[in-house]
């Protein structure tokens, strides 16, 4: 039964990645007019008909499903109208920044979400509990876009503690260490705006799920053997815990995602949200198509993983199905 | 489901704030129009202006007045979310009861689409139409909608599952009734609310998802929006427009999703038998 659960979970999202892929195939080609006629005709650059049939025959896509899925294996994802790069080595330069800010802001949101919520679970009804379940609930409403103009505003303009913009200082000359610590100090603002939004959810999620645990009874046989609380806190309840962290991840992604967009594009930070929104500002379209197969591909594969790494955590998924 | 809840949300201080912030903005909304005499699309005032008795929140740079901007934008972007909450509710309850109702292969059916949609990141979908088509913003609500009520269908054909099997809708089948009036009779109001919750959940993403696109230039640009406000006057920060101008969006989107985050929040706290019990 085991293997049938994953067969089933891989087809699903094999069939989700279909779906994208030929909606990205699909859907330019509904498109009224074309690139050509886009750019050129309310210009004041005449084009003879030799010029705009090889434009036309270099900027369109006219292939079939077959060719163009060969491209897409191929990293031969068009070129960007605007930049007049290769997406993917737009994409491809783009990505590190925004894996170490998305990987940065995620790890350290799920680690002190789960430390804190467990903390706060265990000390359930003292008045830090309720303090911080509260302030959890209200920072939980304010959108990325929110604190990352605050932030910005106090630290970047008033105290000029961080810098406002970029992921590291332009054209300048470092030593690894330095360049490290630059890469750093531009880190803090965009990471810090993100782990507000993600921390509140895994907190109050994580306080929820080990409320529900720790009045099962191994956490009471756990403690009448007189196991140190930290011990009986982590060892056994808290495992039970995590859980649903992991299975929130799935349905909390495309809210993640987009907040990646909106804070990087607040810093201008040089990942692919800020690629995105400048791809945006001049309708660049195999830019935009690039950037958003590529990362709900990305966002797929990461939940699949996801799912895998659930059952491997909890033996009860792996037995109930 | 039948507790007395009306006490207990009384009682909750999150539902009270939710409450009462939701009534002040949904004044503001509905009389937006009526509090301010200046249109926010006339750009003949000068430009960059700070405020004053005429003008309580300035002028930006486009020469238009900040404070109807506001209220224009407020109810864009409050409308949307509620437009596309009411949306994916009315799909999901839909599909939810059905499945749960016929179960074999509708239920089937829904619940694997609704697993492939669950998969794909809305955002992207929303982003590469918008892009690319231009649609009005009533059409991105609907898009938003068909890609976010498998949550909902979700949480409302586990719970149909355990009521379908009650006794009183087993009497209601032996006296002859048929699917239809069972699931509109009993099925739809017992379930309240979840609807509840589930609307104020989804309302909450697209108002976010409203700001988030309109921030990033993926709505028509002569649309008022909290998100729009806010990128035009973020481009400025460093003058000394931020508190009149960057800073009123801000707090206003923050109050809007406020609200709604406290009420499913409470909602749910009072509900959601599992932590009521605890």
């Amino acid at each position: 039964m085991k293997d049938g659960h994953y067969i089933k979970l891989t087809a699903v999202y094999f069939f989700a990645g279909l779906v994208m892929i030929y909606a990205s195939y699909i859907l330019p080609k509904w498109l009224p007019g074309d690139f050509v006629t886009a750019m050129y005709s309310d210009s004041n650059v005449t084009l003879t008909v030799e010029q705009e049939a090889q434009i036309r025959a270099c900027c369109t896509g006219k292939e079939g499903l077959s060719r163009y899925l060969i491209n897409l294996l191929s990293l031969k994802w068009g070129y960007s109208y605007a930049l007049l790069t290769p997406v993917s080595d737009l994409i491809l330069e783009a990505l590190p920044w925004t894996l170490l800010l998305f990987g940065g802001a995620h790890a350290a949101s799920m680690l002190l979400g789960f430390i804190f919520g467990v903390e706060a679970a265990w000390r359930r009804g003292g008045w830090v509990e309720k303090i911080s379940v509260g302030c959890m609930t209200i920072i939980e409403g304010v959108p990325e876009i929110c604190t990352g103009v605050v932030l910005l505003i106090i630290f970047a303009l008033f105290l000029g503690w961080f810098p406002a913009s970029g992921g590291e200082t332009a054209y300048a000359v470092q030593s690894t260490v330095n360049r490290i610590l630059d890469v750093g100090h531009h880190l803090v603002l965009p990471l810090v705006t993100l782990v507000l939004a993600y921390f509140p959810g895994n907190f109050l999620l994580t306080r929820g799920s080990m409320v529900m645990v720790l009045k099962e009874q191994f956490v009471q046989t756990a403690r009448a053997k007189g196991l140190p609380p930290a011990r009986v806190r982590y060892a056994h309840a808290a495992r039970n815990a995590l859980l649903p962290m992991f299975t929130r991840f799935g349905l909390r992604i495309a809210f993640m995602v987009t907040g990646v967009l909106v804070v990087e594009t607040i810093y201008s930070y040089p990942g692919m949200g800020t690629l995105l929104f400048k791809a945006i500002g001049v309708r660049d379209l195999p830019l935009i198509q690039g950037i958003v197969l590529f990362s709900s591909l990305a966002v797929l594969f990461v939940n699949l993983a996801m799912e895998f790494l659930y059952g491997m955590i909890d033996p009860r998924v792996r037995y109930a199905h | 489901m039948h507790i007395s809840f009306r006490h207990e949300l009384g009682r909750d201080p999150w539902f009270i704030t939710g409450i009462v912030l939701a009534c002040i903005l949904f004044f503001l909304i509905v009389l937006g129009p009526y509090l301010t005499s200046y249109d926010p699309d006339d750009i003949s005032f000068s430009p960059l202006s700070p405020p004053s008795e005429e003008h309580w929140l300035g002028i930006n740079d486009g020469g238009m007045d900040i404070l109807s901007e506001l209220l224009y934008g407020m109810r864009n972007t409050a409308g949307f979310g509620l437009l596309a909450g009411v949306f994916a509710l009315f799909i999901g309850v839909s599909v939810g009861l059905i499945a749960a109702w016929f179960s074999g292969l509708p239920d089937q059916i829904a619940m694997r689409l609704a697993d492939v949609i669950l998969a794909v990141p809305s955002v992207m979908i929303l982003i590469m139409t918008a892009a690319l088509f231009r649609p009005s913003p009533f059409m991105l609500a609907l898009i938003f909608s068909f890609m976010s009520w498998p949550t909902t269908a979700k949480v409302i054909r586990s719970h149909a599952l355990v009521v379908k099997n009650r006794l009183h809708i087993q009497a209601a089948r032996q006296a002859g009734a048929s699917g239809a009036y069972i699931i509109a009779r009993h099925l739809l109001p017992e379930l309240f609310p979840l609807y509840v919750i589930g609307f104020a959940a989804k309302a909450r993403m697209a108002m976010f998802m409203e700001a988030s696109l309109a921030f990033l230039g993926l709505f028509d640009p002569s649309r008022k929006s909290l998100g729009i406000m806010i990128s035009y006057a973020i481009k400025y920060y460093y003058m000394d427009i931020w508190w009149n101008w960057l800073l009123p969006p801000v707090i206003v989107l923050t109050l809007l999703t406020m609200a709604v985050t406290f009420l499913a929040v409470s909602l749910e706290k009072v509900f959601d038998p599992r932590l009521t019990a605890s």
